[in-house]
């Protein structure tokens, strides 16, 4: 599965664009948050694998920008496992493991779209790159 | 073991730590030896329990001394890495606060993270102002240091270790950050602070061999308790410790500088004592579970020395990941880390078992009485509750012109809008009404405000009126949780108070 980021313009909002492109393709796409309103908004979804190349044409070609999202970048050195996070998690991203450790699970994070652990660590340990940031590097890796 | 078999001396401990055959468990091991095989045995076994716990301990800090410059200065205002730090003797002395906050990077570099930095061998950066004096003639100082460069840094901590702490949430409306991290609204997660079981206090609660001149494990080096903390309250289990320690021995791994949104800096401690088993009771009393372990759930969202408690929670309730208060699973973070306190307990087991580390007889016990006193206040804050009043209310279905005849018999400017059960719905005020003859509406609902600022009891005054002048209004209906109207305070009150 591959994790991308679904940005849509005033004008796309009220367009079936999601649902079409399921129908069209016949492939199923999984959205794991979505913030929407008429102005525009972003949807987080999760394309197989297999299926990401064509997927993701298919939202550029009709004009929805679509990125690859930075997950939540979590410096271990910085880390001392106080768990301050784990609670805030809304998708359990986060756990405590055997030996008393901080855990993240990277598959489960919905990253940028969400950040609330961020700035609940008191290492300052965790870090969300801002999705304008991975836009860029998106952007760059085209060029 | 002396000759009865009934107890042991630290002198013995430290015979036995000088031969090396002392038999030294960590709390965690102690627990399951006493479990498995009984107190009798456990006591003829261990000669050492160590202890540990690793976290925020905002009543930290570092004494410092700068050896003279020349020309000499009499510090006045000194900042290390833009903290400003205090100057509380003499010419060259200084004390970093843990909380004090850096002026550049507030809230998120601050006195922690400098005493982290010099403790890692890092160069800092140093500002000193003064007066002038004849014989301390210089007014400016800029210099960089490393804890090399300085005569003394010791970390001198007046209130470490407490023995256990509240489970925080948030019953409000509204995110809320405290010291006790962020809290979401509405109960969505909990937090607590405390190693539990592990704790050193816990372990021996009524401090039979801690005290002044206990040597214990601080910030990964050897230091010692110098008596009770600030805010001790060993009555209620809150015993605390005031420490100190040489910061030049001690590595960066046990103290971490900490930056809490939007309140302010701090300093993780790493913090073990050891607990000679002399008798079978320190043997029973160090067997201590989390499950024996009690805190209060505190709701911090009333801004209130005393704040409502929602229930009482077990460290082991803690610990499993979610309590249960009012039949919904809130899910728990620790701000503290387990991790690092067993490191602590493992380190200082060591360390013992190395023969690098001996045991103190305290030469003064911790007060086992004594009380935590609020403040003395000469004068009283007003609250909401002191001068709200009842609220002149009507429901959605009522007309327009009977709630005018309302605002002139009862001579008020408000009336609020409260459904069958007395919850709040909306405000009606007299300029609304006026409004709604102008325009020739009939219904309420089209001219009801919905979008209500309210107040809560218990908010000083003074917040309630920040937030009439932030939004323009003259009066904030007074709710409870559960949004049911109490009464109304208006910007009358408020004048009425000062005008006093």
């Amino acid at each position: 599965m591959v994790r991308v980021l679904l940005r849509f313009s005033e004008e796309q909002v009220p367009q079936p664009i999601t649902s079409q492109i399921i129908l069209e393709y016949k492939v199923p796409i999984a959205i794991l948050a979505a913030h929407i309103n008429s102005k525009g908004g972003e949807i987080l979804a999760e394309i197989p694998d297999e299926a990401q190349e064509k997927i993701i044409k298919a939202f550029r070609k009709r004009g929805v920008s679509v990125t690859v999202p930075k997950l939540i970048e979590v410096d271990t050195e910085k880390c001392f496992s106080c768990g301050s996070c784990v609670a805030l998690c809304p998708v359990e991203a986060i756990s405590i493991d055997k030996d008393s450790s901080v855990k993240f699970d990277k598959e489960k994070c919905v990253g940028s779209t969400c950040s609330i652990c961020v700035d609940a660590c008191p290492a300052r340990a965790i870090k969300s790159v801002k999705q304008t940031n991975s836009e860029q590097l998106a952007n760059n890796r085209k060029k | 073991m002396s000759k009865q078999g009934k107890t042991r001396t630290v002198e013995e401990i430290n015979e036995k730590i000088r031969k090396g055959d002392v038999q030294v468990l960590t709390a965690e091991e102690m627990k399951k030896l006493v479990e498995s095989s009984g107190v009798e045995v456990a006591f003829k076994e261990v000669d050492v329990v160590t202890t540990g716990t690793f976290g925020a301990m905002c009543s930290s800090g570092a004494v410092i001394n700068l050896g003279h410059s020349d020309p000499p200065i009499k510090i006045d205002h000194a900042w290390i890495n833009d903290v400003e730090v205090c100057h509380p003797g003499a010419a060259v002395d200084l004390f970093i606060g843990a909380t004090n906050m850096s002026e550049k990077q507030p809230f998120e570099y601050g006195g922690g993270h400098v005493i982290q930095d010099l403790v890692a061998g890092k160069e800092v950066e140093l500002r000193a102002t003064a007066y002038g004096t004849d014989c301390y003639p210089r007014t400016q100082l800029k210099t960089t240091l490393t804890k090399d460069d300085l005569n003394q840094f010791y970390l001198l901590n007046f209130r470490n270790c407490y023995q256990r702490y509240n489970c925080a949430v948030n019953s409000s409306e509204e995110t809320i950050y405290t010291y006790m991290s962020k809290l979401l609204p509405r109960l969505r997660n909990a937090t607590f602070s405390g190693a539990g079981e592990l704790n050193p206090l816990m372990n021996d609660p009524d401090y039979e061999t801690i005290g002044m001149g206990t040597r214990i494990f601080l910030g990964g080096a050897q230091g010692y308790v110098i008596g009770e903390g600030t805010q001790h309250s060993p009555k209620n289990l809150n015993g605390t410790l005031m420490v100190k320690g040489d910061a030049k021995k001690m590595p960066p791994e046990f103290l971490q500088g900490a930056a809490f949104t939007r309140y302010g800096t701090s300093l993780y401690v790493g913090l073990g004592v050891p607990i000679p088993i002399l008798n079978e009771g320190l043997a029973k009393k160090t067997a201590i579970r989390d499950s024996e372990i009690f805190t209060d759930v505190v709701d911090y969202s009333v801004p209130r020395r005393d704040r409502p408690k929602l229930r009482q929670v077990s460290y082991k309730e803690l610990k499993s990941g979610s309590i249960i208060i009012d039949d919904k699973k809130v899910r728990v973070s620790s701000l503290s880390s387990l991790k690092m306190a067993k490191k602590v307990s493992k380190t200082l087991k060591s360390w013992i078992e190395e023969g690098t580390f001996f045991l103190t007889t305290p030469i003064e016990r911790l007060p086992s009485d004594s009380v935590f006193k609020p403040m003395r206040q000469t004068g009283e804050i007003p609250f909401v509750v002191s001068v709200m009043h009842p609220a002149v209310t009507c429901t959605e279905n009522e007309e327009i012109r009977a709630i005018a005849e309302r605002i002139v018999t009862k001579s008020v400017n408000h009336i609020v809008v409260i459904d069958g059960a007395g919850k709040l719905r909306g405000i009606v005020t007299s300029w609304d009404i006026t409004r709604a003859m102008a325009e020739g509406k009939k219904a309420l609902a089209d001219i009801e405000s919905r979008n209500v600022i309210t107040a809560k009891p218990d908010e000083p005054l003074e917040i309630a009126s920040k937030r009439m002048a932030q939004h323009n209004i003259s009066a904030l209906p007074v709710i409870d949780i559960e949004k049911k109207v109490l009464g109304i305070v208006t910007s009358e009150d408020v004048s009425k108070l000062l005008g006093r």
